[in-house]
């Protein structure tokens, strides 16, 4: 009997060990073998084709994938921090409300529950230059008399994507950031104001400290699963008008399945990985500093 | 330094209300005990002074200015919390020095303050410390030079020692007394237990269920309760009380019990009113184990039930008309269980309440 | 006097702008969707309308009755991506909460070497966006031949939702002093029941949320499901919307009429379960 001899813990983790293993990593293994092939979909024998680092080097000099890695970048940057804000400002709205708060923090949740796919097409609607919401009340409220092209101007269309995502995802940061709230304990606050603190005062120096664990959380929650971006955009422009709002994923996915260029997708594909990776062990890292910071470690 | 004064404080959360118009004046300096069993609204006034809790009606005046809407840091005072309510992710030091921080005042300065604070304490040695890694006493004592480090009008204490153990409950309080001695400001100190109020105060506030009942000196409370409450709250053991009715120049206790009225309520009561006579076991001991009675006197027979000694006093649990008693035996023997003993009751030093209000005949 | 009136004045002034500003917060989050949903009762000829129609009016059924009808009318297989989305999205939830209850188990309660980089580890496949993942994805599960079938995609999902079910089961028991189970071991139980009787009622909250945010991620997720399936019987709902897109022109009130199919049961699961989710959402709380 083997399995007696595994330590409990082995056994218990063993499942998820091995669905991971199967679902993520061994296709993961695949494409990184792949990306060193000339791979195309439609050729199968080009998958022992091995040419080396070739699609990186084609990639690294590739101007089109350095704009899509710079404006997903920017992308990221812009979108979390606006929904780390926009949370914070919420959660501590809504945290200060003593009637209805259920009502409100159940209403705060609602876009949590829309799938990326949806949003993306209900923001491609209501920014929809001609029959779009948005478009339709500036030009009766008479602020606008021509159709703003919201999503075919490239900073316009930048725009109503990152509206998109961050309105999709801010109430991830305002959930978490409102369960640091609420764990807060009463008295460092009540303190504070004896002390003779300002409400903006006790806030920078008792609050928030308090709440940048979840801040942290909030964000490498958020970085595990930016890519759900993907969808939204690629339903609002997918990537167009000519590339003016393409990202890495869209550029993968076209590069992939529509060009069938499988090796080059997967070699871009691994970057994006890394950069989620990136992201995540920072912010990983940030929350475990903010929490001995605490005097609350592990 | 300045006074506090309450005029008809109330307070309502929501239809309820928990503090019913409250008058108090606190002078310069004093060392004022607000106490009572929890849930009497101690800590909802003590807040409602700090200004941590809206006031639903009234006046509250700190120094010559009217306070009513102002935030607790316009109001120069400062609070400990039951549970330190320490910074967590501050040393020591910064806890010290917060409050100066954020009032701008130059680092040296609050070197200073700090310095000082910490010597009044003898935090020294953890300066450097955060407060996860300080025992409960020291957390107290952190918790009390940030107190102390402003220099405020007023300082506000609720229940600070509960969450000590009994020894350095006892420690903690003569710092306090000390601490009060040294910097001279007006205390306000909430507290459930009435040891701590007759060992701090110099004026005892006696509260129960949003109401002011008694208020005066520890000696004042004690000798004369204004009624049955205040007579079984403080003090240790709690006053005896035994319900009986005026007779003919006599009280008559249930089981054939008769004894005189007290001469200072001789005048006062009325024959065949009902009445509940209280002393305290101090008054009731031992012939042979008591001490000298000025006044009257009454001798009593009763068999002890249960003695605890105390070494340099025994208490003796005793029955009388019908009431368990409390009595005390001075240079103590060891007396048997059932044991029957002469009594000498110092009726002086009795009070008598009336059986329907429960107020003090005096 | 002066300074209490200001104060007074102050105090009532930040009343009215915060309440402002959560109204139009609130705003904010609500238009989106009741627009979508009014949109998915107008005819078509009132959401092109130029100049715009404001007031609603002659709101009716007829995009719901089209996407329900046959498919020569616009119809879309709408009842048989509604199954199919219902058989993954639970299937792979339930799998997902037993694969991390078990794991979270292990990670709260067990010490052993190398936990952390377990931990982040496994965490860190949740990172893998979904595109990147597709291509080799759909290349393994075509040789396999799982590819177009419920029990491919209830895999993937499974998968995708593991490390962040044992993140927060690992939190909640991490919040759960190990006396309790170690007091129903000495009362008697044998580990197993322990942790059923004991540890399992108190953590409920948790895995409660953790089945939520499971559930949520694959009834919402498109990315893969739009790329691993094809066909009408393996389609889910939100690789369903692309169904009212054609090449030059979308049918804005099919494509809402199936979004409000769409929000339906997240939106009734989330209320269900809404009051654990804050409490649940802790991971550990900061605690840890
Ligand atoms: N925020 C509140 N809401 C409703 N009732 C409260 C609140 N705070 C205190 N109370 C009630 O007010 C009464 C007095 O409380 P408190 O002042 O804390 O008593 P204590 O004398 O023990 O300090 C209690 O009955 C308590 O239940
Ligand atoms: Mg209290």
């Amino acid at each position: 009997m083997i399995y007696k001899k595994l330590p409990q813990w082995f056994l218990l983790i063993l499942p998820a060990i091995i669905i991971l293993a199967a679902v993520i990593l061994i296709p993961l293994l695949f494409s990184l073998y792949s990306s060193f092939t000339s791979y195309r979909l439609t050729r199968p024998d080009t998958l022992f084709n091995w040419i080396g680092t070739f699609n990186y080097e084609k990639a690294v000099k590739s101007g089109v994938f350095w704009a899509a890695f710079g404006r997903t970048i920017l992308f990221l940057t812009i979108a979390l921090n606006l929904e780390m804000f926009l949370g914070l400002g919420l959660a501590l709205l809504v945290s200060r409300v003593t009637r209805g708060q259920r009502m409100l923090r159940t209403i705060m949740m609602f876009p949590m529950m829309f799938s990326p796919v949806l949003v993306g097409f209900q923001f491609k609607f209501i920014f929809n230059d001609n029959v779009g919401l948005v478009n339709n009340a500036l030009q009766s409220l008479g602020l606008s008399n021509s159709a703003i092209p919201w999503l075919v101007d490239e900073k316009l269309a930048m725009f109503s994507i990152i509206f998109a995502e961050v309105w999709m995802s801010t109430s991830v940061f305002a959930i978490l950031i409102l369960a640091g709230l609420f764990s807060i304990p009463q008295d460092p606050q009540e303190a504070a104001k004896v002390d003779g603190c300002t409400p903006w005062q006790s806030f920078r120096h008792i609050t928030l400290p308090f709440i940048m664990p979840f801040i942290f959380i909030a964000m490498a929650i958020r970085s595990l699963d930016v890519a759900r971006a993907y969808d939204i955009v690629q339903v609002m422009t997918n990537g167009g008008p000519a590339r003016r709002t393409e990202i890495l994923w869209t550029l993968i996915g076209r590069t992939g399945y529509v060009d069938a260029k499988m090796g080059y997708a997967n070699a871009m594909g691994y970057v994006s990985i890394f950069l989620a990776i990136f992201f995540t062990i920072y912010f990983f890292k940030k929350l475990n500093a903010a929490r001995v910071e605490l005097g609350m470690a592990r | 330094m300045a006074q506090v004064i309450l005029k008809n404080i109330v307070k309502n959360y929501g239809k309820l209300e928990v503090v019913h118009s409250i008058n108090l004046d606190v002078a310069h300096n004093e060392f004022v005990v607000l106490v009572g069993p929890s849930g009497c609204g101690k800590s909802t006034t003590l807040r409602m002074i700090a200004g941590l809790e809206s006031i639903s009606g009234g006046e509250i005046i700190i120094g010559d200015n009217v306070v009513n809407n102002l935030p607790p840091r316009d109001r120069n005072i400062s609070m400990v919390f039951q549970n330190y309510a320490l910074y967590p992710h501050m040393t020591v030091r910064e806890n010290l020095g917060f409050s100066l921080k954020i009032a701008k005042r130059d680092q040296t300065e609050i070197d200073k303050s700090v310095d000082e604070a910490s010597k009044i304490l003898s935090l020294e040695d953890y300066m450097d410390r955060k407060p996860g890694a300080l025992s409960g006493g020291q957390r107290q004592r952190v918790a009390m030079g940030r107190a102390i480090v402003r220099h405020p009008d007023v300082f506000l204490f609720d229940e600070p020692l509960s969450n000590l153990d009994a020894k350095l409950r006892a420690q903690m309080r003569v710092e306090i007394k000390k601490l009060h001695q040294k910097i001279q400001t007006t205390i306000i100190y909430v507290t459930h237990d009435q040891v701590e109020a007759m060992t701090l105060a110099d004026r005892i506030v006696i509260m129960r269920d949003g109401n002011i009942e008694q208020q005066g000196s520890p000696t004042q409370v004690f000798e004369n309760p204004i009624n049955t409450f205040v007579a079984t709250f403080i003090g240790s053991p709690p006053m005896n009380l035994l319900p009986g009715r005026v007779g003919k120049n006599m009280l008559e206790f249930s089981g054939g019990l008769i004894l005189p009225i007290p001469i200072d309520f001789k005048d006062i009561v009325k024959p065949g009113q009902d009445i509940i006579l209280g002393f305290r076991a101090d008054h009731i001991m031992p012939v042979g184990h008591d001490l000298t009675i000025d006044g009257d006197s009454a001798m009593i027979e009763m068999s002890v039930g249960v003695s605890e000694p105390l070494g340099t006093e025994t208490l003796l649990y005793t029955q009388l008309a019908g009431q368990e008693i409390l009595a005390k035996m001075l240079r103590p023997r060891i007396v048997q269980d059932g044991e029957t003993l002469t009594f000498n009751l110092d009726l002086g030093q009795c009070n008598l309440f009336d059986a329907v209000t429960q107020r003090n005949l005096r | 006097m002066n300074i209490n009136r200001l104060s007074k004045l102050k105090s009532f002034f930040l009343k009215v702008s915060h309440h402002v500003t959560l109204f139009i917060a609130m705003s904010i989050i609500c238009i989106p969707g009741l627009w979508i949903v009014l949109n998915s009762f107008r005819p078509t000829v009132d959401i092109m309308a130029k100049p715009p129609v404001w007031v609603p009016r002659g709101l009716n059924l007829d995009n719901y009755r089209a996407m329900f009808g046959g498919a020569g009318e616009g119809g879309v297989p709408v009842m048989q991506y509604f199954t199919n989305s219902l058989i993954i999205s639970c299937t792979s939830t339930i799998i997902a909460l037993f694969v991390g209850m078990a794991g979270g188990y292990a990670f709260a309660r067990f010490r052993f070497k190398g936990k952390n980089a377990i931990f982040v580890g496994l965490l860190l496949t949740r990172a893998v966006p979904g595109v990147a993942l597709s291509l080799p994805l759909f290349i393994v599960m075509a040789k396999t031949g799982i590819i177009d079938t419920h029990f491919g995609l209830i895999l993937v999902y499974v998968a995708m939702n593991v490390p962040f079910t044992i993140w927060l089961i690992d939190g909640f028991f991490r919040q759960i002093p190990p006396d309790l189970a170690e007091a129903a071991e000495i009362d008697g139980c044998t580990r197993w029941q322990a942790f059923w009787k004991v540890e399992f009622p108190v953590a409920k909250a948790g895995v409660a949320s953790a089945g939520i945010f499971a559930f949520l991620t694959s009834w919402n997720e498109y990315a893969l499901a739009s790329q691993l399936t094809r066909s009408t019987f393996s389609k889910t709902m939100p690789v369903g919307l692309r169904d009212f897109t054609s090449e030059f022109t979308i049918n804005w009130g099919g494509m809402c009429a199936l979004a409000v199919l769409l929000i339906i049961p997240a939106l009734i699961l989330t209320f269900i379960v809404q009051k654990h989710l804050i409490s649940g959402l802790t991971f550990g709380g900061v605690k840890g």
